[in-house]
């Protein structure tokens, strides 16, 4: 390939969460408010009440068709352009947990509508024919970095010149299964988040989101670069206590950031081992970046969480403000730690960070072009 | 086009084996200890990932379209007290995490992916598109009990991992290439299987729009 290839462009990018769309989420952090509210872990099934954010309306307990589906086509209008999933313009669906709801409340009443939803291709293939996409569709699902995930092969196929645009559409709704396992692990509880707080014992709580992104080649105002991975392969749900394995991932993205003044917007779930983990290691790579992280008030939005938050820091980016990291009180981990809403307007960019079971990092940079 | 020069491959065809035997079969190519909460699929896949050696820098391409099915099963039938490590080995990668973790090796890029007709296409396109000199895809499927009854679990159980390189090197075992072309045509899972197991050649469409011509030396 001749020349320096035009960076790759995010034209266009949306999300869709208990507060609203993408401007709507960005004005209710502003204004402090949460979509977390105290659910029965198992739905219908009783069990601890725990922090949730359900889209409005929305039970926990599954339905067939999903309830959530509503949302994914009303994201799905919002997509600019069309004729999606045909090989010039693949899409790339990403998550963590597709409609596994279903499966559970398959095995639960035996109804076998539930099915069909339950498995990554089998409910990509009713999310395809919904919402009325060609059949290139790449599907990505790697815990909390799923997101990335699809950023990254998309940009690496628009890139190569195998596409004009690409799609990446990422989606994770709440069910009994995903609450009940989290519970398991003892990291969601009756506590709410305070992400980046010091306080006795951490939470997480868990939240609906469902994002998008349209990728192209030298159309659009921002771009994403410094894109990076690293799976530390450490243990299944905790990183090395000494952050080696985030501070490798941010080096990528420190080189692409290099001269930039940034901001950083962290995962922070809320748990302490890792907000203080990525604290510190955000403050090493990128000194007086302001650190935040919004999943205080979103929870947790699983395989979605990077590209929906990647919606966020872009209204946060065009409006001029962010929203600071809310929690319900405790000391900051860091002077760092914005706590409140904050200017974007001094800083060239952002970098956006997303961590995952096993130790998975994801970063990369957001800057106008 | 896309090219890459096949220099090691590993394939296991457990077939109807249960999954019993294939613990026992492959128990003594992991450390002591690290089988007892591996998954079948975790073990096949660790079994074939460990003989292409991947390295410290290697991406690693996974595809599967369904995942640790049994573990699943028995995560689901784990409730109404959801078993942490059940909830934790029936995440879609966990196959490959398994033997890596186990070895505390790290890797750069690792992309999982899932999929139904176009899966080996999706995983072909994203190994090759890799910008590093070697890159791993592997793969695999275990079958699953009641999720298969509903079509949710794969009715094969197998799994393959295979080095692919940009220079073809001094022993390279074949040569695999995708290109843009017109028509149909899709190559499901178990079929890239068994191309691969049986050291088949193919020219042929994998995709709409896209055909894959894979030769062997």
């Amino acid at each position: 390939m001749a020349g320096t290839p035009a960076p790759i462009r995010l034209t266009s990018c949306g999300c869709i969460t208990p507060l609203g769309d993408a401007p709507a989420t960005h004005a209710a952090l502003m204004g402090g408010k949460s979509a977390l509210r105290p659910v029965p872990v198992l739905g219908r099934e009783g069990g601890d009440r725990v922090p949730l954010g359900l889209l409005p309306g929305r039970e926990l307990d599954e339905t067939s068709p999903p309830a959530w589906l509503g949302a994914l086509i009303e994201l799905n209008s919002s997509i600019p352009g069309g004729d999606w999933g045909l090989p010039r313009r693949p899409v790339f669906v990403t998550g963590s947990n597709f409609g596994v709801g279903g499966l559970y409340a398959l095995r639960r009443n035996g109804d076998p509508s539930f099915a069909r939803w339950g498995a990554p291709p089998t409910c990509t293939e009713q999310i395809r024919r919904e919402l009325g996409w060609g059949p290139d569709i790449s599907i990505l699902s790697h815990a909390c970095v799923s997101a990335h995930l699809g950023l990254l092969n998309a940009t690496r196929v628009v890139e190569a010149g195998l596409a004009d645009e690409a799609l990446v559409l990422s989606f994770d709704f709440l069910s009994p299964f995903v609450a009940g396992g989290f519970h398991a692990l003892k990291i969601l509880n009756t506590g709410f988040p305070n992400p980046f707080r010091e306080q006795p014992s951490g939470a997480i709580g868990l939240g609906d989101g469902a994002g998008f992104a349209v990728l192209s080649r030298g159309r659009g105002e921002w771009v994403l670069s410094g894109q990076t991975l690293f799976n530390e392969m450490h243990h299944f749900t905790s990183n090395r206590a000494d952050g080696s394995g985030f501070e490798r991932c941010l080096e990528g993205v420190r080189a692409a950031a290099s001269g930039m003044k940034v901001w950083f917007k962290g995962h922070g779930t809320g748990t302490l081992e890792a907000g203080r983990m990525e604290v510190a290691a955000a403050t090493r790579a990128f000194p007086g970046a302001p650190i935040v992280g919004w999943k205080g008030a979103l929870g947790h939005t699983l395989g979605s969480c990077g590209l929906v938050e990647l919606a966020i820091a872009l209204e946060a980016s065009k409006g001029g403000c962010s929203p600071g990291t809310h929690g319900s009180g405790g000391p900051p981990m860091a002077d760092r730690v914005a706590i409140d809403n904050f200017p974007t307007v001094p800083f060239d960019g952002v970098v956006c960070a997303s961590n995952a079971f096993g130790g998975a990092h994801a970063a990369f940079l957001l800057h106008h072009a | 086009m896309l090219e890459r020069h096949i220099q090691v491959l590993a394939t296991d065809a457990a077939g109807p084996e249960s999954p019993a035997a294939t613990r026992e079969r492959l128990k003594g190519g992991f450390p002591p200890g690290a089988t007892r909460r591996m998954t079948t699929l975790g073990l096949l896949v660790g079994g074939v990932l460990a003989r292409v050696e991947p390295g410290a820098g290697d991406p690693i391409v996974y595809a599967t379209g369904y995942g640790e099915s049994r573990t699943l099963e028995a995560f689901l039938d784990s409730f109404p007290t959801p078993s942490p490590t059940l909830f934790q080995t029936s995440i879609h990668p966990s196959a490959v995490q398994q033997l890596m973790i186990a070895r505390q090796c790290p890797v750069g890029e690792f992309l999982p992916l899932s999929g139904g007709d176009l899966l080996s296409f999706h995983a072909l396109r994203a190994s090759l598109l890799s910008h590093r000199e070697r890159v791993i895809m592997c793969g695999g499927e275990e079958t699953g009990t009641w999720l298969l009854e509903h079509g949710l679990a794969s009715d094969r159980t197998f799994a393959f991992a295979v080095a692919l390189t940009s220079g073809p090197g001094t022993g390279s075992a074949g040569t695999v290439r995708i290109h843009e072309a017109d028509g149909q045509g899709s190559l499901p899972m178990p079929a890239f299987f068994d191309l691969m197991h049986g050291r088949q050649g193919f020219d042929g469409m994998i995709a709409p729009g896209w055909r894959l011509e894979l030769e062997w030396h």
